[in-house]
């Protein structure tokens, strides 16, 4: 398993390096208003092609860039119902502290657990190679973070059933 | 090593008049992988819209892609020039969008190595460039 992950956030580092060119761009539509151009939509012409890499059908990271803002989409592995609520659950715990977090947006795109929205201000109040090192070190974190506390469900389920059925 | 085409695609891909008709089957079937691939990428539907078209290319290609070995991938990449690289790495961004088993891993290889030899410039014209394949 772990012999493409190695190769899969490589990938990733590379094509978040050569998304990350962004400058300030204002409104197109709204006089003195500047917005993240790959949330408003607001013209085609300032869209780039979005790119996924996978690295199984499960595991993926959608890259949408546009001309003055990025959003990265994670999904994360979900093998059995446990990582399933644990991930939900560790998502939901850090959206709502999106701004403590400052690129991480509040809501996930739909089909992936988290996003990452990263526009001209952050990379220039931010070095561009540390927003990369972030992701990727995030990506690295997350599957170790959620199969660690899963240990830790069923190590403390097993205590308190043992417990639990002491009394018998 | 060759590679099997229905004959519906082979007869729909024969239909379509004009210089962006997508790859031609023949030489593909013919030759060996690199060369296959060489004439998939420079046929590649990139300019067209129809979606039919730049289907069968995009399975063709995939398939050309998965059938190298990886130790022929660095040979392959490097006989190529820029802009096949550029068309190239379209195909293996496009084929990450369709995951199934082992292709997932054998498409990062090839990213790997075409990463190597055309860099950043490469994956930010798969980014900017509009005639998506």
């Amino acid at each position: 398993m772990s012999a493409t992950l190695k190769p899969y956030l490589t990938a990733v580092r590379h094509t978040l390096t050569a998304a990350m060119c962004l400058g300030n761009f204002s409104s197109q539509v709204v006089e003195r208003h500047n917005k993240p151009e790959v949330e408003v939509r607001s013209s085609r012409e300032l869209l780039l092609t979005p790119v996924v890499i996978s690295r199984n059908e499960k595991e993926k990271v959608l890259i949408e860039t546009s001309v003055n803002s990025v959003r990265i989409s994670i999904a994360v592995k979900q093998a059995d119902e446990i990582e399933k609520i644990l991930c939900k659950k560790f998502m939901r715990f850090m959206m709502m502290r999106a701004e403590n977090f400052i690129v991480l947006r509040r809501k996930p795109i739909e089909g992936y657990d988290i996003s990452f929205l990263i526009t001209n201000f952050h990379t220039e109040q931010m070095y561009k190679h540390k927003l990369v090192d972030f992701v990727i070190h995030f990506m690295e974190e997350i599957d170790k973070e959620i199969s660690e506390m899963k240990l830790a469900v069923n190590a403390r389920a097993r205590i308190v059933s043992e417990e639990f059925l002491k009394r018998f | 090593m060759w590679i099997s085409i229905p004959k519906t695609t082979l007869k729909r891909m024969r239909q379509i008049p004009g210089g962006l008709v997508g790859p031609d089957e023949n030489e593909i079937n013919t030759g060996k992988l690199i060369d296959a691939l060489k004439v998939l990428l420079t046929n590649a539907p990139t300019g067209i819209k129809n979606q039919q078209i730049k289907e069968n290319a995009l399975n063709l290609t995939l398939k050309v892609l998965l059938a190298i070995k990886p130790s022929q991938i660095e040979e392959a990449v490097s006989s190529l020039d820029a802009n096949l690289v550029d068309t190239l790495m379209k195909y293996v961004y496009k084929g990450f969008e369709f995951p199934s088993e082992g292709s997932s891993g054998h498409l990062l290889l090839w990213h790997e190595k075409i990463y190597n030899v055309g860099g950043v410039g490469c994956i930010i014209r798969v980014l900017a460039d509009t005639r998506r394949v």
